[in-house]
Formats: structure tokens, sequence, C-alpha cells
């Protein structure tokens, strides 16, 4: 069984205070993570964090949260190549389908509103096929309590049985305010037992997911779109037939 | 009376936990928001099929007594703790173990307590 690599790619960063990234990362590596992916409330700074900092990796990542949908492509073009992780915040239902329409999504958070559920088969068949992160917000279920945490639940377990259908890939996070709302992945996996989430999917979706979405926004040396890659380069003597310069695969 | 023979005891489960908070909590606070926690979470039936009883609590680390079928929910219960008496906690747990002292000697025995504060400025 293998329990390293675990990643929370949804974590919220206060503005302008790198003291508080420093003590997010201290907690979250204490708690057993590998990587986490702050969230900066102001994209617009450029920021760079130590990579590796104390052992863990961080990410840069933005949440885009919109009332229209139609703008929600120009925003994700706009962060694309400055961020990591694009995670988006959804809300009715043409947010979360502009969102799993788009491939350059990563994930996709709080879909559900109150008791109306935001997803559904058709979006669960777009998110597979786009390749767009369903996230599974345990933060809720630890912040709430009563009926808004029954309803948060019966959804959860409404969406998992279409993710489980449609195989589409999805996250549990934990959606971190400050390092007092961090759990540990075992805690998580807990939690996602409560809506019938079996151990081995809890564990995918804190390790193979989103390293996945990692390495996707930060491909490996000589990649060059998807499913093409550098292995060697030669160089051709002048007079030589052929124009391969790089053999690819 | 006559003791329970072995074979008829129930078997248990034992959660190493350590709380991570900046003062340190109280034992009964702790317990009022623990079954709180669970009765909201678990509903009371649910927290009585767990069985969770707090044991030995010192120095911001314990131990948590449950049933052995339930330790996931327990483990939940123990998540859904957000602050006890108005301080913000995190409840982390170490490992679980089937014997009391199993738990003590391999989960608590030599574990600092973990402090945020002070550990970020050693990594600075």
């Amino acid at each position: 069984m293998v329990e390293s690599g675990f990643y929370d790619l949804n974590v919220y960063s206060v503005p302008d205070d790198s003291d508080k990234v420093c003590e997010l990362a201290a907690i979250a590596k204490h708690l057993g993570y590998s990587g986490i992916a702050i969230n900066d409330p102001d994209p617009s700074i450029d920021r760079s964090y130590p990579a590796g900092l104390a052992g863990i990796g961080i990410f840069s990542g933005v949440q885009i949260k919109i009332q229209n949908s139609s703008k929600l492509h120009g925003i994700v073009e706009k962060f694309r190549n400055r961020v990591d992780i694009i995670t988006v915040h959804g809300g009715n239902e043409s947010i979360n389908r502009a969102a799993v329409e788009n491939p350059k999504v990563d994930i996709l958070t709080q879909m559900n509103v109150g008791t109306e559920s935001g997803f559904n088969h058709v979006l669960a068949k777009e998110a597979s096929d786009n390749k767009v992160a369903i996230s599974f917000d345990l933060g809720d279920l630890i912040r709430l309590r009563g009926g808004s945490r029954v309803h948060v639940l019966s959804n959860f377990r409404k969406d998992l049985q279409l993710v489980r259908k449609y195989d589409v890939p999805f996250l549990l996070t934990s959606s971190p305010r400050s390092w007092y709302d961090m759990r540990a992945p075992r805690e998580l996996i807990a939690l996602a037992s409560l809506f019938g989430m079996s151990r081995e999917e809890a564990i995918s979706g804190l390790t193979v997911i989103p390293q996945m979405l990692i390495s996707r926004s930060c491909p490996p040396v000589g990649y060059l779109c998807e499913g093409v890659q550098v292995i060697r380069t030669e160089l051709i003597s002048e007079g030589s037939e052929g124009l391969n310069g790089d053999d690819v695969r | 009376m006559k003791i329970l023979p072995p074979t008829l005891r129930a078997r248990k489960r034992y959660l190493a936990f350590e709380i991570i908070a900046e003062e340190p909590v109280r034992r009964d606070d702790l317990i009022r928001e623990l079954f709180s926690a669970a009765g909201s979470l678990l509903g009371d039936v649910g927290a009585s099929e767990c069985a969770i009883r707090l044991l030995a609590f010192e120095d911001s680390r314990g131990v948590v007594r449950c049933s052995p079928e339930r330790t996931d929910n327990t483990r939940a219960v123990l998540a859904t703790i957000r602050d006890v008496k108005g301080t913000r906690i995190i409840c982390h747990v170490l490992g679980i173990s089937g014997t009391v002292q199993g738990a003590t000697k391999k989960y608590l025995a030599g574990a600092d307590v973990f402090n945020p504060k002070e550990q970020s400025h050693i990594n600075e």
C-alpha cells in the first residue's frame, strides 16, 4: 500500500503574509503531506514560493470565482501560463458546465450550493473527456454542522456515484483558510468514508490524481505535446538526406 | 463477583493523538467537545456504537478508546473538532494500536508537541 506523496491542492493564503505560507507549509509537512498548492488571493503580483521549502513542494494556484460563466475562458487563458493549478469555484450549473468544458481548468470545486446539486451525468461526461478533476471539499464537512452538513454529505454521495460511473478524476481537498483548518491525509480518508468512498479511492484522490495534475502543468524535460516527447537530439551533417532532426516518439 | 473472562470482553482500539493549538486545552473541555462532535456527526446511536472514550490526556497528547470496527468513524469525529472552548485546535491522530501500552509506547513516547510558530522559524 503506497501511502506517501499526499497532496492538498486547495490551500488559501492570507494576502501579503509570507510567514503564513511558511506556517502552512510547516504544519502540512508535520501532518504528512508532500506538497500543497497555495491559492494566491492576489495573483496579479508575481510571487515565487521557495521551491522545496522545508522538504515540502509548494505549488502556485489560483481560484477563479465568477458570477457569469461567459468570462471564465478568458480568465483561465490569462492565468494558464502563470500558475500551476487553476481551480474554478463552481456555483450554478452554467459555471460548472463552462469549467468542465475547458481542458485548461485543473479542478472544479464547490459545485453544490446548499441543497442544490450542481453536478449531473452530462457534466460528469464532459469532465471525464476533458480531464477536469472534481474536488470533494471535505472542509465543508468539518466547518458545517446539522442540516447543511447533511446536504453536503448527500450531495457528495450522489456525485460519487456519477464520478464512478463516468470515470471522472477526483480529488480530496480540505480547503484550509488557516493552518487550524488543515487535517492529516488519513483523517481526510476517514471523512471521505462517511459518504461511501472506499479507502483505495480516497488514497488515489490524495496521491495519484494530484500528481497527475501537477505533472500536467509542470511537464517533464523534452515534452512537446500530448504523446510526443523528445528522446534524443542528433546533429545531422550537411548534405545528408531527410529532415529528422529530432527523434520523436 | 467473578470477573468477565477475557474471551467475552469487547475488543478495543486505542488511538494516540496530539492536539495542535496555541494554548493548552483542558481535559474536561476536550471531553465535552469530543462528545458534542460525535453526537453531531454520528448521532447518539452511532456514537454509542463507536464507544468513544477519552483515556489519558496530558501535555496536549492523549489516547482515545473506541470499538475496533469504528476506527474510521472515530477518526472522522476527531477531525471535525474545530475548537475547544474558543481555542482553535487540530486533533491529529498519530497512530492506532490494540493496547493502551502499544499506543503510548509507539506513538506518544518521545514525540515532541508540534508548535507551528516555532517550526516555521526553524525552517527559514
